[in-house]
Protein backbone atom coordinates (compact mmCIF):
# COMPACT_ATOMS: atom_id res chain seq x y z
CA UNK A 1 0.00 0.00 0.00
CA UNK A 2 1.40 3.43 -0.91
CA UNK A 3 2.01 5.79 2.00
CA UNK A 4 0.48 8.74 0.15
CA UNK A 5 -2.51 8.34 -2.16
CA UNK A 6 -3.90 11.48 -3.72
CA UNK A 7 -6.93 11.07 -5.93
CA UNK A 8 -8.76 13.67 -8.00
CA UNK A 9 -7.78 16.43 -5.62
CA UNK A 10 -9.11 19.91 -6.30
CA UNK A 11 -8.89 23.18 -4.39
CA UNK A 12 -10.62 26.46 -5.13
CA UNK A 13 -10.05 29.75 -3.36
CA UNK A 14 -12.46 32.62 -3.54
CA UNK A 15 -10.83 36.00 -3.31
CA UNK A 16 -13.64 38.51 -3.31
CA UNK A 17 -15.96 37.51 -6.16
CA UNK A 18 -13.23 35.80 -8.15
CA UNK A 19 -12.93 32.06 -7.87
CA UNK A 20 -9.33 30.89 -8.21
CA UNK A 21 -8.82 27.26 -9.13
CA UNK A 22 -5.55 26.42 -7.36
CA UNK A 23 -5.55 22.65 -7.93
CA UNK A 24 -7.55 20.50 -10.34
CA UNK A 25 -7.70 16.75 -10.66
CA UNK A 26 -4.37 16.06 -8.95
CA UNK A 27 -3.70 12.33 -8.57
CA UNK A 28 -0.51 10.49 -7.63
CA UNK A 29 0.83 8.07 -5.07
CA UNK A 30 4.11 7.70 -3.19
CA UNK A 31 5.56 4.41 -1.94
CA UNK A 32 6.96 4.15 1.56
CA UNK A 33 10.61 5.15 1.99
CA UNK A 34 10.83 7.13 -1.24
CA UNK A 35 12.20 10.59 -1.79
CA UNK A 36 9.72 12.33 -4.05
CA UNK A 37 9.93 15.92 -5.20
CA UNK A 38 7.28 18.18 -6.64
CA UNK A 39 8.57 20.88 -8.99
CA UNK A 40 6.76 23.66 -10.73
CA UNK A 41 6.86 27.42 -11.26
CA UNK A 42 6.03 29.79 -8.40
CA UNK A 43 2.32 30.07 -7.79
CA UNK A 44 1.41 26.76 -9.41
CA UNK A 45 -0.22 25.44 -6.25
CA UNK A 46 2.69 23.43 -4.80
CA UNK A 47 2.39 24.89 -1.34
CA UNK A 48 -1.39 24.54 -1.38
CA UNK A 49 -1.01 20.86 -2.18
CA UNK A 50 1.48 20.44 0.65
CA UNK A 51 -0.79 22.20 3.13
CA UNK A 52 -3.58 19.80 2.19
CA UNK A 53 -1.21 16.84 2.66
CA UNK A 54 -0.31 18.24 6.09
CA UNK A 55 -3.97 18.47 7.05
CA UNK A 56 -3.68 22.23 7.55
CA UNK A 57 -6.30 23.13 4.93
CA UNK A 58 -9.17 21.13 3.45
CA UNK A 59 -9.49 20.19 -0.21
CA UNK A 60 -12.51 21.30 -2.23
CA UNK A 61 -12.83 17.93 -3.94
CA UNK A 62 -11.09 14.58 -4.06
CA UNK A 63 -9.20 13.03 -1.18
CA UNK A 64 -5.79 12.31 0.34
CA UNK A 65 -5.08 9.07 2.16
CA UNK A 66 -2.01 8.58 4.33
CA UNK A 67 -1.40 4.87 4.97
CA UNK A 68 -5.00 4.35 3.95
CA UNK A 69 -6.37 6.86 6.44
CA UNK A 70 -8.22 9.77 4.94
CA UNK A 71 -6.68 13.05 6.05
CA UNK A 72 -8.78 15.94 7.31
CA UNK A 73 -6.61 17.28 10.15
CA UNK A 74 -2.90 17.18 11.04
CA UNK A 75 -1.62 13.67 11.88
CA UNK A 76 1.24 14.44 14.25
CA UNK A 77 2.13 10.79 14.76
CA UNK A 78 2.53 10.11 11.05
CA UNK A 79 3.29 13.37 9.30
CA UNK A 80 5.92 15.98 10.07
CA UNK A 81 6.76 19.11 8.19
CA UNK A 82 9.73 21.38 7.51
CA UNK A 83 8.59 24.82 6.41
CA UNK A 84 10.15 27.37 4.11
CA UNK A 85 10.80 29.56 7.16
CA UNK A 86 12.42 27.57 9.96
CA UNK A 87 9.42 28.55 12.19
CA UNK A 88 11.48 27.97 15.33
CA UNK A 89 10.22 29.44 18.58
CA UNK A 90 12.55 32.40 19.19
CA UNK A 91 12.28 32.09 22.97
CA UNK A 92 13.45 28.47 23.03
CA UNK A 93 16.96 27.06 22.52
CA UNK A 94 17.81 24.82 19.55
CA UNK A 95 17.41 21.72 21.71
CA UNK A 96 14.12 22.90 23.22
CA UNK A 97 12.84 23.61 19.71
CA UNK A 98 13.65 20.06 18.63
CA UNK A 99 11.90 18.81 21.76
CA UNK A 100 8.81 20.93 21.09
CA UNK A 101 6.72 18.26 19.27
CA UNK A 102 7.47 15.71 22.01
CA UNK A 103 6.85 18.31 24.70
CA UNK A 104 3.39 18.92 23.19
CA UNK A 105 2.45 15.28 23.60
CA UNK A 106 3.82 15.06 27.11
CA UNK A 107 6.90 12.89 26.55
CA UNK A 108 8.90 12.79 29.75
CA UNK A 109 11.80 15.24 29.95
CA UNK A 110 14.85 12.97 30.13
CA UNK A 111 13.54 10.66 27.40
CA UNK A 112 12.86 13.51 25.00
CA UNK A 113 16.14 15.23 25.84
CA UNK A 114 18.07 12.05 25.04
CA UNK A 115 16.28 11.49 21.75
CA UNK A 116 16.51 15.12 20.67
CA UNK A 117 20.21 15.48 21.53
CA UNK A 118 20.85 12.52 19.25
CA UNK A 119 18.83 14.21 16.49
CA UNK A 120 20.79 17.43 16.87
CA UNK A 121 23.92 15.35 16.48
CA UNK A 122 22.47 13.75 13.34
CA UNK A 123 22.03 17.19 11.76
CA UNK A 124 25.50 18.22 12.97
CA UNK A 125 24.46 20.76 15.58
CA UNK A 126 25.18 19.05 18.90
CA UNK A 127 27.50 21.92 19.88
CA UNK A 128 24.71 24.44 19.38
CA UNK A 129 22.08 22.79 21.58
CA UNK A 130 21.86 25.76 23.94
CA UNK A 131 21.92 28.49 21.31
CA UNK A 132 18.81 30.52 20.53
CA UNK A 133 17.57 30.69 16.93
CA UNK A 134 18.76 34.28 16.42
CA UNK A 135 22.27 33.14 17.29
CA UNK A 136 22.27 30.57 14.46
CA UNK A 137 22.80 31.02 10.73
CA UNK A 138 19.95 30.43 8.26
CA UNK A 139 21.29 26.99 7.36
CA UNK A 140 21.66 26.01 11.02
CA UNK A 141 18.09 27.07 11.76
CA UNK A 142 16.84 24.87 8.94
CA UNK A 143 18.91 21.98 10.35
CA UNK A 144 17.19 22.50 13.70
CA UNK A 145 13.84 22.48 11.86
CA UNK A 146 14.78 19.18 10.19
CA UNK A 147 15.75 17.66 13.53
CA UNK A 148 12.44 18.90 14.96
CA UNK A 149 10.64 17.29 12.03
CA UNK A 150 12.28 13.98 12.86
CA UNK A 151 11.59 14.20 16.60
CA UNK A 152 8.09 12.64 16.59
CA UNK A 153 9.48 9.74 14.52
CA UNK A 154 6.96 10.32 11.71
CA UNK A 155 6.39 8.05 8.71
CA UNK A 156 6.35 10.94 6.29
CA UNK A 157 8.16 14.27 6.23
CA UNK A 158 6.79 17.10 4.09
CA UNK A 159 9.30 19.75 3.09
CA UNK A 160 8.13 23.06 1.64
CA UNK A 161 11.08 24.64 -0.21
CA UNK A 162 13.16 24.34 2.95
CA UNK A 163 16.38 25.58 1.35
CA UNK A 164 14.91 28.36 -0.80
CA UNK A 165 16.17 31.16 1.42
CA UNK A 166 19.75 29.83 1.64
CA UNK A 167 22.74 30.78 -0.49
CA UNK A 168 23.77 28.42 -3.29
CA UNK A 169 26.64 26.73 -1.46
CA UNK A 170 24.77 26.21 1.79
CA UNK A 171 21.81 24.95 -0.20
CA UNK A 172 23.87 22.33 -2.06
CA UNK A 173 25.51 21.22 1.16
CA UNK A 174 22.14 20.99 2.94
CA UNK A 175 20.73 18.84 0.13
CA UNK A 176 23.68 16.49 0.36
CA UNK A 177 23.32 16.20 4.14
CA UNK A 178 19.57 15.74 3.84
CA UNK A 179 20.13 12.70 1.61
CA UNK A 180 22.50 11.34 4.22
CA UNK A 181 19.88 11.81 6.96
CA UNK A 182 17.18 10.29 4.75
CA UNK A 183 19.29 7.21 4.10
CA UNK A 184 20.01 6.81 7.82
CA UNK A 185 16.41 7.25 8.95
CA UNK A 186 14.50 5.62 6.08
CA UNK A 187 11.66 8.15 6.20
CA UNK A 188 9.43 8.94 3.25
CA UNK A 189 10.17 12.49 2.10
CA UNK A 190 7.83 14.61 0.01
CA UNK A 191 9.79 17.68 -1.03
CA UNK A 192 8.82 20.86 -2.84
CA UNK A 193 11.25 23.05 -4.74
CA UNK A 194 11.47 25.18 -7.84
CA UNK A 195 15.12 24.28 -8.35
CA UNK A 196 15.26 21.50 -10.96
CA UNK A 197 18.83 20.56 -10.06
CA UNK A 198 17.88 20.16 -6.41
CA UNK A 199 14.86 18.05 -7.36
CA UNK A 200 16.80 15.70 -9.65
CA UNK A 201 19.77 15.35 -7.32
CA UNK A 202 17.62 14.46 -4.30
CA UNK A 203 14.77 12.39 -5.67
CA UNK A 204 13.64 8.94 -6.69
CA UNK A 205 10.75 10.54 -8.54
CA UNK A 206 10.08 14.06 -9.71
CA UNK A 207 6.47 15.15 -10.11
CA UNK A 208 6.16 18.03 -12.57
CA UNK A 209 3.36 20.47 -11.92
CA UNK A 210 1.90 23.15 -14.17
CA UNK A 211 -0.07 26.18 -13.03
CA UNK A 212 -3.62 27.54 -13.30
CA UNK A 213 -5.03 25.19 -12.35
CA UNK A 214 -2.23 23.27 -10.65
CA UNK A 215 -2.03 19.71 -11.93
CA UNK A 216 0.63 17.00 -12.27
CA UNK A 217 1.67 16.81 -15.91
CA UNK A 218 4.42 14.20 -15.65
CA UNK A 219 6.13 11.84 -13.21
CA UNK A 220 9.79 11.23 -13.96
CA UNK A 221 11.82 8.42 -12.35
CA UNK A 222 15.40 9.41 -11.47
CA UNK A 223 17.66 6.36 -11.68
CA UNK A 224 21.02 7.62 -10.50
CA UNK A 225 22.44 5.06 -8.08
CA UNK A 226 22.65 5.93 -4.40
CA UNK A 227 24.45 7.13 -2.40
CA UNK A 228 24.78 10.02 -4.80
CA UNK A 229 27.73 12.34 -5.07
CA UNK A 230 27.41 16.01 -6.00
CA UNK A 231 29.43 15.31 -9.18
CA UNK A 232 26.38 13.84 -10.91
CA UNK A 233 24.90 17.33 -11.19
CA UNK A 234 27.45 18.10 -13.93
CA UNK A 235 26.91 14.85 -15.86
CA UNK A 236 25.35 14.60 -19.29
CA UNK A 237 22.53 12.32 -18.12
CA UNK A 238 21.65 14.86 -15.41
CA UNK A 239 21.56 17.67 -17.97
CA UNK A 240 19.25 15.65 -20.23
CA UNK A 241 16.71 15.11 -17.46
CA UNK A 242 16.88 18.74 -16.46
CA UNK A 243 16.21 19.85 -20.05
CA UNK A 244 13.33 17.47 -20.33
CA UNK A 245 11.67 18.84 -17.19
CA UNK A 246 12.44 22.37 -18.25
CA UNK A 247 10.62 21.82 -21.54
CA UNK A 248 7.66 20.26 -19.76
CA UNK A 249 7.33 23.29 -17.51
CA UNK A 250 8.01 25.98 -20.09
CA UNK A 251 5.72 24.47 -22.73
CA UNK A 252 2.76 24.25 -20.41
CA UNK A 253 0.64 27.40 -20.58
CA UNK A 254 1.87 29.76 -17.87
CA UNK B 1 22.73 49.48 29.79
CA UNK B 2 25.70 50.97 31.62
CA UNK B 3 25.69 54.01 29.33
CA UNK B 4 21.97 54.48 30.02
CA UNK B 5 22.59 54.29 33.77
CA UNK B 6 25.38 56.86 33.52
CA UNK B 7 23.02 59.07 31.50
CA UNK B 8 20.28 58.87 34.14
CA UNK B 9 22.76 59.66 36.90
CA UNK B 10 24.16 62.66 35.03
CA UNK B 11 20.71 64.08 34.41
CA UNK B 12 19.70 63.51 38.03
CA UNK B 13 22.86 65.15 39.38
CA UNK B 14 22.59 68.16 37.06
CA UNK B 15 18.88 68.70 37.82
CA UNK B 16 19.05 68.16 41.57
CA UNK B 17 22.41 69.92 41.94
CA UNK B 18 21.10 72.84 39.89
CA UNK B 19 18.02 73.00 42.12
CA UNK B 20 20.05 73.02 45.33
CA UNK B 21 22.48 75.65 43.97
CA UNK B 22 19.74 77.93 42.67
CA UNK B 23 18.06 77.85 46.07
CA UNK B 24 21.28 78.29 48.06
CA UNK B 25 22.48 81.20 45.96
CA UNK B 26 19.07 82.89 46.37
CA UNK B 27 18.61 83.16 42.62
CA UNK B 28 14.89 82.51 43.07
CA UNK B 29 12.57 83.67 45.84
CA UNK B 30 13.05 81.20 48.70
CA UNK B 31 9.29 80.99 49.24
CA UNK B 32 8.85 79.80 45.67
CA UNK B 33 11.82 77.45 45.54
CA UNK B 34 13.00 76.03 48.85
CA UNK B 35 16.26 74.11 48.69
CA UNK B 36 16.34 70.44 47.84
CA UNK B 37 17.69 69.61 51.27
CA UNK B 38 14.79 71.42 52.93
CA UNK B 39 12.29 69.59 50.71
CA UNK B 40 13.95 66.28 51.53
CA UNK B 41 13.66 67.10 55.21
CA UNK B 42 9.92 67.78 54.80
CA UNK B 43 9.54 64.59 52.79
CA UNK B 44 11.21 62.66 55.60
CA UNK B 45 8.73 64.11 58.10
CA UNK B 46 5.80 63.40 55.80
CA UNK B 47 6.86 59.78 55.46
CA UNK B 48 6.59 59.50 59.25
CA UNK B 49 3.18 61.13 59.32
CA UNK B 50 0.46 58.44 59.52
CA UNK B 51 -2.13 60.72 57.88
CA UNK B 52 0.12 61.35 54.90
CA UNK B 53 0.88 57.63 54.61
CA UNK B 54 -2.86 56.93 54.71
CA UNK B 55 -3.43 59.37 51.83
CA UNK B 56 -0.57 57.83 49.89
CA UNK B 57 -1.93 54.34 50.57
CA UNK B 58 -5.40 55.36 49.46
CA UNK B 59 -4.12 56.70 46.15
CA UNK B 60 -1.93 53.64 45.64
CA UNK B 61 -4.87 51.33 46.33
CA UNK B 62 -7.10 53.27 43.92
CA UNK B 63 -4.44 52.92 41.24
CA UNK B 64 -3.94 49.24 42.04
CA UNK B 65 -7.65 48.37 42.02
CA UNK B 66 -8.24 50.31 38.79
CA UNK B 67 -5.27 48.64 37.13
CA UNK B 68 -6.16 45.15 38.30
CA UNK B 69 -9.66 45.58 36.87
CA UNK B 70 -8.60 47.36 33.66
CA UNK B 71 -5.69 45.12 32.66
CA UNK B 72 -7.44 41.72 32.26
CA UNK B 73 -10.51 43.37 30.69
CA UNK B 74 -8.40 45.29 28.21
CA UNK B 75 -6.11 42.36 27.37
CA UNK B 76 -9.04 40.05 26.74
CA UNK B 77 -10.96 42.56 24.65
CA UNK B 78 -7.84 43.29 22.59
CA UNK B 79 -7.34 39.57 22.17
CA UNK B 80 -10.95 39.10 21.05
CA UNK B 81 -10.68 41.91 18.48
CA UNK B 82 -7.36 40.48 17.24
CA UNK B 83 -8.86 37.04 16.77
CA UNK B 84 -12.19 38.20 15.31
CA UNK B 85 -11.34 40.71 12.64
CA UNK B 86 -14.95 41.48 11.75
CA UNK B 87 -15.37 42.71 15.33
CA UNK B 88 -12.16 44.71 14.99
CA UNK B 89 -13.52 46.43 11.87
CA UNK B 90 -16.51 47.59 13.87
CA UNK B 91 -14.76 48.54 17.10
CA UNK B 92 -11.32 49.81 16.10
CA UNK B 93 -12.61 53.22 14.91
CA UNK B 94 -14.39 53.65 18.26
CA UNK B 95 -11.18 52.81 20.12
CA UNK B 96 -9.17 55.24 18.03
CA UNK B 97 -11.71 58.04 18.52
CA UNK B 98 -11.65 57.49 22.26
CA UNK B 99 -7.85 57.54 22.27
CA UNK B 100 -7.85 60.79 20.30
CA UNK B 101 -10.05 62.71 22.76
CA UNK B 102 -8.41 63.93 25.99
CA UNK B 103 -10.24 61.95 28.63
CA UNK B 104 -9.79 64.63 31.27
CA UNK B 105 -12.69 66.58 29.74
CA UNK B 106 -15.04 63.78 30.83
CA UNK B 107 -14.10 64.09 34.50
CA UNK B 108 -17.02 66.39 35.38
CA UNK B 109 -19.36 63.88 33.76
CA UNK B 110 -17.86 61.08 35.84
CA UNK B 111 -18.36 63.14 38.99
CA UNK B 112 -21.98 63.87 38.09
CA UNK B 113 -22.60 60.20 37.42
CA UNK B 114 -20.63 58.56 40.22
CA UNK B 115 -20.10 61.30 42.81
CA UNK B 116 -16.67 61.92 44.34
CA UNK B 117 -15.13 58.95 46.02
CA UNK B 118 -13.38 55.65 45.58
CA UNK B 119 -15.67 54.41 42.79
CA UNK B 120 -15.39 57.52 40.63
CA UNK B 121 -11.60 57.56 40.91
CA UNK B 122 -11.28 53.89 40.10
CA UNK B 123 -13.55 54.23 37.09
CA UNK B 124 -11.58 57.21 35.86
CA UNK B 125 -8.34 55.22 36.29
CA UNK B 126 -9.86 52.24 34.48
CA UNK B 127 -10.99 54.23 31.45
CA UNK B 128 -7.56 55.84 31.25
CA UNK B 129 -5.72 52.51 31.28
CA UNK B 130 -8.20 50.39 29.33
CA UNK B 131 -7.85 51.67 25.77
CA UNK B 132 -4.09 51.83 25.52
CA UNK B 133 -3.76 48.28 26.92
CA UNK B 134 -6.45 47.12 24.50
CA UNK B 135 -4.67 48.60 21.48
CA UNK B 136 -1.40 46.92 22.48
CA UNK B 137 -3.10 43.60 23.15
CA UNK B 138 -4.74 43.78 19.70
CA UNK B 139 -1.35 44.52 18.10
CA UNK B 140 0.16 41.64 20.09
CA UNK B 141 -2.31 39.14 18.65
CA UNK B 142 -1.78 40.43 15.13
CA UNK B 143 2.01 40.20 15.61
CA UNK B 144 2.01 36.43 16.14
CA UNK B 145 3.75 34.87 13.13
CA UNK B 146 1.09 32.66 11.51
CA UNK B 147 3.69 30.07 10.31
CA UNK B 148 4.55 29.37 13.97
CA UNK B 149 0.92 28.49 14.58
CA UNK B 150 0.82 26.28 11.46
CA UNK B 151 3.97 24.48 12.64
CA UNK B 152 2.50 23.90 16.10
CA UNK B 153 -0.69 22.51 14.52
CA UNK B 154 1.28 20.09 12.34
CA UNK B 155 3.05 18.86 15.46
CA UNK B 156 -0.30 18.16 17.09
CA UNK B 157 -0.74 21.16 19.37
CA UNK B 158 -4.23 21.43 20.80
CA UNK B 159 -6.01 24.79 20.76
CA UNK B 160 -5.11 25.30 24.42
CA UNK B 161 -1.47 24.47 23.71
CA UNK B 162 -1.38 26.93 20.81
CA UNK B 163 -2.62 29.64 23.17
CA UNK B 164 -0.24 28.82 26.02
CA UNK B 165 2.86 27.79 24.05
CA UNK B 166 2.72 30.15 21.05
CA UNK B 167 0.30 33.01 21.66
CA UNK B 168 1.26 33.82 25.23
CA UNK B 169 5.05 34.03 24.82
CA UNK B 170 4.73 35.70 21.42
CA UNK B 171 2.32 38.33 22.76
CA UNK B 172 4.11 38.99 26.03
CA UNK B 173 6.46 41.82 24.96
CA UNK B 174 3.70 43.95 23.43
CA UNK B 175 1.30 43.14 26.28
CA UNK B 176 3.92 44.35 28.75
CA UNK B 177 4.37 47.57 26.77
CA UNK B 178 0.61 48.07 26.94
CA UNK B 179 0.55 47.37 30.68
CA UNK B 180 3.36 49.83 31.31
CA UNK B 181 1.67 52.62 29.34
CA UNK B 182 -1.65 51.65 30.93
CA UNK B 183 -0.15 51.95 34.40
CA UNK B 184 1.17 55.44 33.64
CA UNK B 185 -2.25 56.54 32.36
CA UNK B 186 -3.99 54.86 35.28
CA UNK B 187 -1.91 56.90 37.73
CA UNK B 188 -2.64 60.06 35.72
CA UNK B 189 -6.37 59.31 35.79
CA UNK B 190 -6.54 58.69 39.52
CA UNK B 191 -4.39 61.72 40.43
CA UNK B 192 -6.37 63.93 38.10
CA UNK B 193 -9.62 62.83 39.69
CA UNK B 194 -8.18 63.43 43.16
CA UNK B 195 -6.87 66.87 42.28
CA UNK B 196 -10.08 67.98 40.64
CA UNK B 197 -12.45 66.96 43.39
CA UNK B 198 -11.67 64.77 46.34
CA UNK B 199 -11.47 64.75 50.10
CA UNK B 200 -8.44 62.52 50.44
CA UNK B 201 -5.50 61.09 48.53
CA UNK B 202 -2.10 62.33 47.43
CA UNK B 203 -3.56 64.22 44.47
CA UNK B 204 -5.82 66.14 46.83
CA UNK B 205 -2.84 67.00 49.07
CA UNK B 206 -0.81 68.25 46.14
CA UNK B 207 -3.68 70.45 45.04
CA UNK B 208 -4.34 71.79 48.54
CA UNK B 209 -0.67 72.53 49.21
CA UNK B 210 -0.46 74.35 45.90
CA UNK B 211 -3.55 76.40 46.70
CA UNK B 212 -2.25 77.12 50.21
CA UNK B 213 1.20 78.18 48.98
CA UNK B 214 2.86 75.44 51.05
CA UNK B 215 5.69 75.07 48.60
CA UNK B 216 8.04 72.74 50.54
CA UNK B 217 5.24 70.22 51.16
CA UNK B 218 4.05 70.58 47.56
CA UNK B 219 7.52 69.90 46.17
CA UNK B 220 8.09 67.02 48.59
CA UNK B 221 4.91 65.32 47.35
CA UNK B 222 5.83 65.99 43.73
CA UNK B 223 9.29 64.49 44.25
CA UNK B 224 7.83 61.45 45.98
CA UNK B 225 5.18 60.77 43.30
CA UNK B 226 7.75 61.28 40.55
CA UNK B 227 10.20 58.87 42.15
CA UNK B 228 7.49 56.25 42.72
CA UNK B 229 6.07 56.43 39.18
CA UNK B 230 9.53 56.37 37.61
CA UNK B 231 10.35 53.30 39.73
CA UNK B 232 7.15 51.49 38.64
CA UNK B 233 7.72 52.44 35.00
CA UNK B 234 11.36 51.35 35.01
CA UNK B 235 10.59 48.05 36.73
CA UNK B 236 7.99 47.26 34.06
CA UNK B 237 10.30 48.41 31.29
CA UNK B 238 13.09 46.13 32.56
CA UNK B 239 10.71 43.15 32.56
CA UNK B 240 9.69 44.12 29.02
CA UNK B 241 13.30 44.35 27.81
CA UNK B 242 14.21 41.09 29.45
CA UNK B 243 11.28 39.18 27.94
CA UNK B 244 11.45 40.96 24.62
CA UNK B 245 15.10 40.09 24.04
CA UNK B 246 14.52 36.76 22.35
CA UNK B 247 11.56 38.07 20.49
CA UNK B 248 13.24 41.10 19.00
CA UNK B 249 14.56 39.12 16.06
CA UNK B 250 11.53 36.86 15.77
CA UNK B 251 10.56 38.14 12.34
CA UNK B 252 13.96 37.06 11.05
CA UNK B 253 13.64 33.56 12.48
Amino acid sequence: MPIIEVSKLGKDFSSGRVLVRALADVSFSVEEGRFVTLVGPSGCGKSTLLQILAGLIAATSGEVRIEGERICAPMPNKISMVFQDPTLLPWKTALANVEFPLDLRGVERTARRKRCSALLELVGLNEFANHYPHELSGGMRQRVAIARGLAPDPRLILMDEPFAALDEQTRTRMGHDLLDIWEKTGKTVFFITHSLAEAIYLSDFVLVMSPRPGRIIKTIAIDFPRPRELDIIGSEAFGRIRNRIWHLISESPA
Amino acid sequence: MRAALAGYLTIAIVLLGGWELTARLDLVDADLLPSLSQVCGILWQLLHDPRFIADLGLTASEVAVAFVIAAPLAISSGFLLGERLHLAEAFNPVVHFVLAVPQSIFLPVFILAFGIGFLEKILFGITHAYFVILVNSFAAVRSIPRPLVAAARVFGATRAQIYTRIYLPAMLPLILTGLRLGMVLCIIGVLLAEMYASRRGIGRLIFTWGEGYQVPELLAAIVLVSVLTIAVNEAMRLAELHLGRFYARASAV
